[in-house]
């Protein structure tokens, strides 16, 4: 049976986020339960004039080579892979987990080693990302594992993820468009800012932001999407930080993080639990103890913690910093093996100010700000 | 749960087919149906410190490249492609297929377009191997699909399958294909004295002229299961008739009870049952499609019936099997072709073959030593 869903979804993401056009190289890749939007995506693709490959994630390969591979062989980025990162058109990621735990077991330093050695490739695709050679897209899939994730039904899930993506609009990438000219707005006032500083339940946060570039995510990158984001300067870090929500990277996950930052540098790292795994990963490298991004989640369909980074990150209302890598076109100099959101649920309580002037309060920026 | 059966199937196509070693790249692809084969086959090429990768495609992809694609992307091979052809060390192929008559209705010139691309990387791929800068396998995990094919349960094709690999149970696995390796390698140096074969059977009488071309066992290293010789026949001099009581399968196609004659090494009279006009057209592919390119003995006694898969089908132990088409470089072929369409004939009731006027084989076993031939 045609699933009309997966069909507009397809649409959105071949022909607005990442345009596919004739000839372009086209690397399509999820979970084996992502394979009915994998043929959809094929489908859109070849339509577009694109030249689509597919290829699935098996988990049980990443757990076998985290279990018994040798440094080499964690270290080790297949051909295929290296060859999209390098000379790929187009990357179409999809996030349909099969089990959003499957690494909890994992050594969180091979882990780390892994991360490490494809650290160079992220940095090529990236750089040419923004030199406009490559696009790339994440995509949420609704899959048993995320609805279960997020605590709710399939048929749930689907509803919120439908929703998030802007399916329910008559037409999709006209309300995108018309979002991504809010998200514009908002980017425009945070340009003209120097210093913010966050104020919330054990937090008391002051980020640099002068001369850095806010960047719009509009469905381009993510789907569903939402989020301002710029790196905050190096080395102005200076305060607390407490993430309500449990901070998950790569199938692993640590609660109630707590950080301080001092000069730029994460001086003290606490969490609830799986604090062991927070200073493994932020003891990947020097990079991965600074911050690489600070980012506004403006998506207003999305409004409860799924425990997926791609939807969490763009709740309406919420904050989140990255640890590590900086984004590339912000004007950040981070470098880092290590990209790790945290979101910051600000709508129970928060005030922000800009430059010493309250902007925003509860999860909202004030009337007139924007 | 995972079956036994399959994790020493993988440990012998790393261990003895692609002889996998550290530092080694392996590439191991196929389609989303041997998802759990693909893993096993990583487990062992990681645990013999090679460097394995997965590329599997989720199923139904190629039904819509047909459905959707035009000429240019159905001919589309990616750079990334030709760079791991011409890169990777050892490749396992896994030819299993989700629906294996998803494209039986696709019109054939659509089909041509798309092969005639990917004969070019299947004959680079061989080129590397017959250089040995390549070790390359392919082989079937058994799903319900293959085992519709084949008329089986899935627990009855299972055991079939995996006694046709010798790994159903715990016996020595590798050291079984050892001996099979040497047994057809004696098989293939006796071979390589006989001027003419004369193949006689239920409605057939077939010479065919091997002289000077060279026979070559198939003995596991490149197919799992296997058991064959096989040579290309000299172009110019089959004669007589044959009929293959097995239906003849191309992609995914039928033909029943095909009937060829030949003179002069060219096929001039092909009848069927059933599936004639498509006989017909297949044969006038090219100039080479009237022309056998191979000959061959199946050997693999464990392969007892026909399951219309042709990785199994033409190693059926008492059977031949002669391929209308393009023939193997190594074997001395002179016969290029768009073509190599293997048909089976089943020797096992009352099939004679003369070497040089010489009885040696009889109801489907060599005469003079049965036992070498069987194993």
């Amino acid at each position: 049976m045609p699933d009309t869903g997966l069909e507009k979804l397809a649409e959105v993401v071949v022909g607005y986020s990442t345009a596919v056009g004739p000839g372009d190289v086209v690397r399509i890749e999820g979970h084996p339960t992502t394979t009915p939007l994998i043929q959809e995506l094929y489908r859109a693709a070849l339509r577009a004039g694109g030249q689509p490959t597919a290829q699935l994630v098996v988990d049980e390969a990443v757990e076998t080579l985290l279990a018994e591979g040798t440094d080499e062989q964690l270290q080790w980025v297949p051909l295929d892979v290296r060859w999209n990162l390098e000379h790929g058109d187009v990357w179409i990621a999809l996030d349909g987990p099969e089990n959003t735990r499957h690494l909890s077991g994992a050594d969180p330093a091979k882990l780390a080693l892994r991360l490490k050695a494809r650290e160079p490739y992220q940095a090529r695709y990236l750089e040419r990302f923004g030199a406009g050679e490559f696009r790339w897209i994440l995509c949420a899939y609704p899959s048993e594992a995320a609805a279960q994730e997020a605590g709710r039904s399939l048929k749930e899930f689907e509803a919120l993820l439908h929703r998030a993506a802007f399916l329910d609009a008559e037409d999709p990438v006209a309300a995108w468009t018309a979002f991504g000219d809010r998200l514009d707005r908002i980017a425009s006032f945070l340009e003209r800012t120097s210093e913010l500083r966050l104020v919330a339940e054990d937090t008391d946060l002051r980020l640099a932001v002068a001369g850095r570039t806010w960047i719009c995510a509009k469905g381009k990158t993510n789907l569903p999407d939402g989020e301002v984001f710029t790196a905050p300067v190096e080395t102005s870090l200076d305060g607390t930080i407490r993430f309500t929500f449990p901070a998950a990277i790569r199938g692993r996950q640590a609660e109630d993080v707590r950080l301080r930052f001092e000069a730029g540098e994460l001086v003290e790292a606490t969490a609830a639990r799986g604090e062991a795994f927070l200073r493994e990963m932020v003891g990947m490298d020097d990079g991965a103890r600074r911050a690489g991004e600070f980012a506004f989640g403006l998506n207003d369909a999305v409004t409860d913690h799924t425990g997926s980074v791609l939807l969490d990150e763009k709740i309406g209302g919420s904050v989140h910093l990255a640890l590590g890598r900086s984004v590339v076109g912000t004007g950040g100099e981070n470098v880092s093996a290590l990209h790790w959101d945290m979101v910051c649920d600000l709508r129970p309580g928060s005030e922000l100010y800009a430059d010493g002037e309250l902007v925003y309060r509860d999860g909202r920026f004030l009337d007139g700000v924007t | 749960m995972r079956d036994p059966r399959a994790e020493r199937l993988a440990e012998l196509i790393a261990g003895y087919s692609l002889r996998v070693r550290e530092g080694q790249t392996m590439r191991i692809t196929g389609d989303g149906s041997a998802l759990p084969f693909a893993v096993a086959l990583y487990r062992s090429g990681t645990r013999r410190g090679a460097l394995p990768y997965l590329e599997i495609r989720p199923p139904g992809l190629d039904e819509i490249l047909f459905a959707e694609g035009n000429d240019e992307q159905l001919a589309f091979i990616s750079d990334g492609e030709r760079m791991q052809t011409e890169k990777v060390d050892s490749w396992a192929m896994i030819w299993n297929s989700s629906n294996t008559r998803g494209l039986t209705r696709v019109p054939s010139d659509r089909r041509r377009i798309h092969l005639a691309a990917h004969y070019r990387m299947v004959n680079r791929r061989w080129q590397r191997v017959e250089a040995g800068e390549l070790e390359l396998c392919g082989t079937l995990f058994p799903t319900q699909s293959h085992a519709q094919d084949a008329e089986m349960s899935l627990a009855e094709y299972e055991d079939f399958v995996y006694g046709a690999c010798h790994v159903a149970d715990d016996e020595d696995a590798i050291a079984h294909w050892e001996s099979v390796a040497e047994e057809l390698t004696a098989r293939a140096e006796q071979l390589a004295s006989v001027r003419e074969l004369r193949i006689v059977g239920v409605d057939t009488d077939l010479r065919v002229n091997v002289e000077g071309r060279r026979w070559l066992p198939s003995a596991g290293r490149h197919n799992m299961p296997d058991g064959e010789v096989f040579t290309s026949p000299v172009e110019t001099a089959t004669a007589g008739e044959i009929h293959f009581a097995f239906p003849s399968i191309f992609q995914g196609r039928e033909v029943e009870n095909v009937r060829l004659r030949f003179e002069g090494g060219r096929v001039v009279d092909a009848e069927a049952t059933s599936g004639e006009g498509y006989l017909r057209a297949l044969i006038a592919t090219d100039e080479g499609a009237a022309v056998l390119g191979e000959v061959a003995f199946g050997l693999n006694y464990e392969i007892d019936r026909f399951t219309r898969d042709i990785l199994f089908d033409e190693k059926i132990g008492g059977t031949m099997h002669v391929a209308l088409g393009g023939g193997f470089d190594e074997a001395g072929t002179q016969n290029t072709s768009d073509l190599h369409w293997d048909l089976i004939c089943d020797l096992r009731e009352e099939g004679e073959v003369y070497a040089d006027g010489e009885l040696v084989w009889k109801a489907g076993r060599f005469l003079a030593d049965a036992a070498v031939a069987h194993a």
